[in-house]
């Protein structure tokens, strides 16, 4: 899922300044799960836009489990508001940038040829699992998952400085120097991969990544569903 | 004699640690390097300490080469890619300069500059891999170099890590760092001269010379600072109560690192001062330790 916070309010009634007539569209996927832009914060932002003398012409939120980034639900689900699109001065959207660039290039755009603003509603903060209430990076999609070398732990991700041959010597008492909270990730593989008995895996020399699997931005092509 | 030289005939080596300033000024790099001249076999430079902007490495490990003291190139993988690196390393090796400490290289969060993006594109044992590729005059993809450099590779390593899981990760990436080339080590600061034998009886087979980090303790507030805040230094409660009983604090700071020295003498193949500040005051530690 994308972790996400809300905009401060005041960024996001910046952004709407001198526009009126404003469509909010949430997200029934992540921003559900963290309350960015289910149908309660949908609400609330309509509500509290509104007392900002907007006219909200519509709040449009997706039902749990329908994600925005998805086209094919984010071009149904949006079909059914087209005029209160057409007629708006702005978009809010309270979902993560996946969601809002699929909405302005996928439907905005190639569905219905509109140059409309759309304005973010949320801070994305990264690719993470966990939940219900704790969610943490885990994986930053590399291209070439490392996990078989490391236990099932991921030192890119981590460990604070990416490191793929063992630690730095900043960790005390098992911690990141960076993060004191924070496991040092080595000491956990460690740890793991001497229960496992596979303890030699940790002293084969790792080569340089290969960050071109990383080059942005990356597409996939795939069979639809 | 050179560094390499002098860690290859097993003499007992001697290198001290000298930290550009913000800005332009060298004076105070190159008073010290006068002073440093002749009482050390190298000098290391340090590059962007603790991830805090600062004059570069390289250009102070050419002025240190120009006035007749062999530096020691401190490279972290922080701040530059696999190109930079590599380009770095060469550019140095023409000014002059063989030795390389390779090292990750403290985060930016941690300096004057937080906002920064850290690269870390490589870790300090492929950094270290590289360098033997071009010393064996390709670049790290395989590339011929025109002209074959011919680096001395150093590595770092923390022998009073605080946990046993840590501990065996410093010495599983020291073998690494050797089998990828280092051809000596430079330790964090050691106070604890028996948990550092530890470490050396566990080393021994490296085979690989050992340059134990000396920092001169300053004042108590010092020692219990970096007891409390940095990974791997332990300074002994007997040394921080001859600290705080001295009325000469520097005088005692000084003596304190002068005895490890001697006894350090008899454990490993050298040591490696890291003055922080006092690098003016090396050649009186030296002639208070007998080197």
């Amino acid at each position: 899922m994308i972790g996400q916070t809300q905009k401060p309010i005041e960024e996001i009634l910046g952004f709407l300044d001198g526009k009126e007539k404003i469509v909010l569209v949430g997200c029934g996927g992540c921003a559900t799960i963290f309350h960015t832009g289910g149908e309660v914060e949908v609400k609330e932002m309509a509500d509290t836009l509104s007392k900002h003398g907007k006219n909200i012409l519509a709040a449009i939120a997706p039902p749990f489990g329908e994600f925005t980034c998805y086209a094919p639900w984010s071009k149904a689900r949006l079909e059914q508001y087209r005029k209160e699109i057409e007629d708006c001065d702005a978009i809010l959207m309270l979902s993560c940038g996946d969601g809002l660039q699929v909405v302005r290039e996928l439907v905005l755009e190639d569905e219905y040829g509109l140059t409309k603003p759309i304005y973010p509603g949320t801070d994305p903060i990264g690719h993470m699992g966990g939940g219900p209430s704790l969610f943490r990076e885990k994986c930053q999609q590399c291209g070439e998952c490392l996990l078989g070398q490391y236990a099932g732990i991921c030192p890119m991700t981590q460990c604070a400085k990416g490191l793929l041959n063992g630690p730095c010597g900043g960790s005390k008492n098992g911690k990141c120097e960076q993060e004191p909270e924070h496991d040092c990730a080595w000491i956990l593989i460690y740890e793991r991969l001497k229960k496992l008995g596979d303890l030699d895996k940790i002293k084969e020399f790792v080569a340089p990544k290969d960050y071109s699997k990383m080059k942005r931005p990356r597409q996939i092509e795939v069979a639809p569903l | 004699m050179s560094l390499q030289s002098v860690l290859e005939s097993g003499k007992f080596a001697v290198t001290a640690e000298v930290g550009p300033l913000k800005g332009i000024d060298t004076t105070e790099i190159t008073e010290a390097a006068e002073l440093l001249r002749g009482r050390v076999d190298a000098a290391n430079v340090t590059d962007q300490q603790s991830s805090v902007m600062r004059l570069g490495s390289m250009a102070i490990c050419h002025l240190l080469q120009e006035r007749g003291l062999e530096p020691v190139f401190q490279v972290t993988c922080r701040d530059r890619n696999r190109l930079a690196l590599q380009s770095d390393l060469l550019s140095a090796y023409v000014l002059g300069i063989k030795n390389v400490l390779a090292i990750t290289g403290d985060l930016p969060v941690l300096g004057d500059h937080p906002q920064a993006k850290p690269v870390y594109d490589l870790d300090s044992v492929q950094l270290l891999w590289v360098i033997s590729r071009l010393n064996e005059g390709y670049d790290m993809v395989g590339n011929e170099l025109q002209g074959k450099p011919s680096f001395f590779p150093g590595a770092v390593v923390n022998p009073g890590a605080d946990t046993e899981a840590s501990f065996e990760l410093q010495l599983i990436k020291m073998e690494k760092k050797i089998n990828a080339g280092a051809r000596f080590f430079q330790t964090q600061a050691v106070y604890d001269v028996d948990s550092f034998v530890k470490f050396m009886k566990r080393v021994e087979g490296f085979e690989v010379p050992v340059l134990a980090g000396v920092i001169p303790l300053k004042s108590v507030g010092m020692a219990r600072f970096m007891n409390k805040n940095v990974a791997g230094v332990f300074v002994p409660e007997e040394l921080i109560k001859r600290m705080s009983e001295a009325e000469d604090k520097a005088q005692t700071g000084i003596q304190i690192a002068a005895d490890l020295m001697k006894e350090l003498k008899g454990i490993c193949q050298g040591v490696h001062i890291m003055a922080i500040g006092w690098e003016k005051k090396v050649p009186q530690i030296l002639d208070a330790a007998g080197l």
